[in-house]
């Protein structure tokens, strides 16, 4: 009850828009369970996994999985290990190489279990070896430089770069873009997303990647989080469109209620 | 004859192969080191906005400085690292130097920190600044300093215990900081202004490479951040307006031997016009490629 | 069963749910503030500690490599070194073992063996790597900006306005029109603050909404993929 009684009410507005968005999140998930009719936009970079893959297969090359640099405390980092799951399903049921090199340790770790799960959801445990996702280095350019030197010497027939990226993503891409390999990115760091729309074949673009583990399960109640998000992204956009026309004419500073500290 | 011609320079030059390109740009990016040009730079309002609000404080007041970057971009983060500091050291500003970027961020905090603090030798560490060095954490360090940031950094980066030091017994969290430079690389720039500007209400800049520029120009436009440094232009215009306020610090910038970001600029003009060199005959030649197709 | 897959997903609801409780309350809520510094705390020391998960799979595996004479197995030789001797010169430094005294440069200047190798392996290399991509920027912009249509038109002319705007070079083209000198540069910081912002936000926005449905769906154990599980 003491713990109550502290309630910080500059952040009370934050309060109401945390319950409100959860809110539309947990009602759009419960409809999902009993509707199945739920329309999702598609996403061409997520459609054309499928076909990279294959392009692999048949080539018999390597298919090249690379998770971003960040830790897993990062929102994209969790997306990405869930395309990854996706990839490894699809690699364990072709016979396809795959190999996925690590900068983050706590990544690593996650990947490992991520792609050792799909291949026996797969039915292929024996096709799962410890070497397919290992470690590189916890530096950023020492790892770009490693897996640009897989490109070039091993040419993956594609490119998976999902994740969190900074610095290093124009030279992976364009290392990528060199070996000719098919290149699919996806992340939600503005920077560089201009740099994987020039070098790569499809990108994902900021909530599309969020959106990919929902979108490619097919899990109702993932896609239901979806529409409750679509839904919370409409009323944002009211919002700044009565906030822009009332501050315009004057009648009222809508951003106020929206202060939080 | 002369389809053939047209055809094969067209085709010659969108296949061009990438290695003329980047032997240009070595050219163009080594022959303005070794023969400067000394081009003019103008000062754009976001640089000036920092270079104010620090112009505002008080010899009372504390700036503490983040080392959110490693040596990969000390070309562009290093000069507006060192500009700040010198400016903070010049109008007696206290300053409280520490670094969250795991790779070689502490190593720059100190390198910079020492070179320009040794410019001022009546100032003293311990109460004028403090070099607190690297902790690792993120945000969760970041988030703890809002409490004590003796917590997070129990000793300086000499071993100090933090109640030793005059300065950081005036310190205790956020609440005794008049601003916050991030000179950033990757994240840990957003960081500053999401989780300490919104949640503390601490005045926030940042210096971010020139790639990163463009996002923070968001946070710029809606106040949650007070200026911005993008990448070698935006130092070089804090160097600018540094030079001109304290002509005290100009042998500083006149040391060939000292890299500084408006000699930058002598490389970056060049390489930009490289670029749009490249641009345009890539162009000509699509359109050459593209009006030999429709006559064929 | 429990420790594989109920346990995890506790935890991850617990980490998750209280930093979000214990953002809407003061430093006074005892009751929420103590566990969430607790969790941040621990989240430090993880960070730290996790390296090690990285390390030792690095020795495994290029151990395993040089045993089996694998392709390029001369260079797991090298990397080993690469990462014992600095390694080593770091630990015993700040142990102050024998004449690797401390991890920073001497007093007098002199660097410790450990700081030496800083400045002068790992600093220049990681400068070289940053610096490559002034060399790939070329090539992707000669590649990628092609007057195809509209979009893509207005995209270049955008791209150029913005790197001369950004040089003095291109404030000196327009110098010769009265009040041209800071037109270019005045135009550029309008693109900057005007449509790049709009843009910017909009991916932002978007982006953040995205993030908080993704940790939602993390926080109730929905999306599980990241601990290796699929759903029930």
């Amino acid at each position: 009850m003491e713990g109550f009684l502290h309630f910080n009410l500059q952040r009370a507005n934050a309060f109401v828009l945390f319950l409100l968005f959860c809110t539309l999140i947990l009602w759009f998930i419960r409809a999902a369970r009993t509707r199945q009719d739920l329309f999702i936009r598609k996403i061409a970079g997520l459609n054309a996994i499928d076909e990279a893959v294959g392009r692999a297969t048949e080539l018999g090359r390597k298919v090249l999985y690379v998770p971003g640099i960040s830790s897993i405390d990062e929102n994209q980092t969790i997306a990405s290990l869930a395309v990854l799951s996706h990839v490894a399903r699809m690699t364990a049921r072709y016979n396809t190489e795959l190999d996925v090199p690590n900068k983050d340790p706590l990544t690593f770790a996650s990947a490992r279990e991520t792609v050792k799960e799909a291949y026996i959801q797969e039915g292929r445990p024996d096709l799962y070896n410890d070497s397919i996702v290992h470690y590189v280095t916890y530096d950023q350019f020492a790892y770009t430089a490693s897996v640009a030197g897989i490109m070039m010497r091993e040419r993956p027939a594609t490119n998976f770069l999902i994740g969190s990226f900074a610095a290093e993503s124009l030279l992976l891409a364009e290392t990528g873009q060199a070996s000719g390999a098919i290149q699919i990115a996806g992340t939600a760091e503005i920077a560089q997303l201009p740099f994987f729309v020039c070098a790569c074949d499809y990108t994902l673009i900021g909530e599309e990647l969020y959106a990919a583990g929902a979108y490619l399960s097919r899990d109702p109640a993932m896609l239901g989080s979806i529409k409750g998000q679509d839904w919370t992204k409409a009323l944002v956009g009211l919002a700044i469109i009565v906030g822009t026309l009332a501050a315009t004419t004057g009648l009222f500073d809508l951003a106020r209620l929206f202060r939080a500290r | 004859m002369a389809k053939i011609k047209e055809g094969g320079l067209s085709t010659a030059l969108q296949q061009l192969d990438r290695r003329w390109i980047f032997l240009l740009v070595a050219v163009g990016a080594i022959l303005p080191i070794l023969f400067p040009i000394g081009l003019s730079v103008t000062v754009t309002p976001p640089v000036r906005d920092l270079f104010d609000r620090i112009e505002s404080l008080t010899p009372d007041d504390v700036v503490m400085v983040s080392f959110d970057y490693g040596p990969t971009t000390k070309p562009e983060n290093g000069p507006m690292a060192a500009a700040v500091l010198r400016h903070c050291l010049a109008r007696r500003v206290k300053v409280v130097v520490l670094a969250l970027f795991p790779i070689g961020g502490g190593a720059m905090a100190t390198e910079e920190l020492d070179r320009v603090a040794a410019e001022f030798p009546t100032l003293r560490y311990g109460t004028d600044f403090v070099n607190l060095g690297y902790k690792d954490g993120g945000q969760a360090s970041m988030k703890q300093m809002g409490e004590d940031i003796a917590r997070v950094f129990p000793s300086d980066s000499r071993g100090t215990p933090l109640s030793r030091l005059p300065l950081m017994q005036k310190v205790r969290n956020y609440r005794d900081i008049k601003l916050v430079v991030s000179l950033a690389t990757g994240i840990i720039g957003d960081w500053w202004i999401n989780l300490i500007n919104a949640q503390f209400g601490t005045p926030v800049a940042v210096g971010c490479t020139a790639v990163s520029a463009p996002k923070f120009y968001a946070y710029y436009d809606s106040h949650q951040m007070i200026g911005l440094l993008g990448g070698l232009k935006g130092a070089s215009e804090y160097e600018r307006l540094l030079l001109d306020a304290y002509p005290q610090v100009k042998p500083v910038y006149d040391n060939p031997m000292i890299f500084n970001a408006m000699r930058g600029m002598d490389v970056q003009t060049i390489i930009h016009a490289i670029i749009i060199g490249f641009i345009i005959i890539g162009n000509v030649a699509y359109f050459l490629g593209r009006s030999r197709a429709a006559r064929v | 069963m429990f420790l594989r897959v109920q346990l995890p997903l506790l935890l991850t609801f617990l980490a998750g749910l209280i930093p979000i409780v214990a953002f809407f309350f003061t430093e006074k809520a005892r009751l929420v503030k103590v566990p969430n510094d607790r969790l941040e705390k621990w989240m430090i020391i993880i960070a730290g500690f996790a390296i090690m998960l990285g390390v030792v799979n690095v020795v495994q595996g290029n151990i395993r490599k040089i045993e089996r004479k694998g392709p390029g197995w001369h260079y797991a030789i090298f990397l080993l070194i690469g990462l014992v001797l600095p390694g080593s010169f770091g630990l015993l430094g700040a142990f102050n073992v024998g004449p690797f005294h401390g991890i920073s440069p001497h007093a007098d200047g002199s660097p410790s063996p450990f700081s030496f190798f800083v400045s002068y392996v790992f600093q220049p290399l990681q400068a070289t790597m940053f610096s490559l991509l002034a060399f790939y920027v070329a090539s992707a912009a000669f590649r990628a900006f092609r007057v195809r249509n509209l979009e893509a038109t207005i995209l270049l002319l955008a791209a150029v306005v913005v790197m001369l705007g950004r040089i003095p070079l291109g404030e000196s083209l327009f110098a010769w029109i009265p009040g041209g000198k800071l037109a270019l540069g005045t135009f550029t910081e309008w693109l900057m603050n005007n449509p790049n912002t709009a843009a910017q936000r909009g991916i932002m926005i978007g982006a953040a909404l995205g993030a908080a449905s993704l940790s939602l769906r993390v926080i109730l154990g929905i999306e599980r993929s990241y601990l290796g599980l699929e759903k029930d």
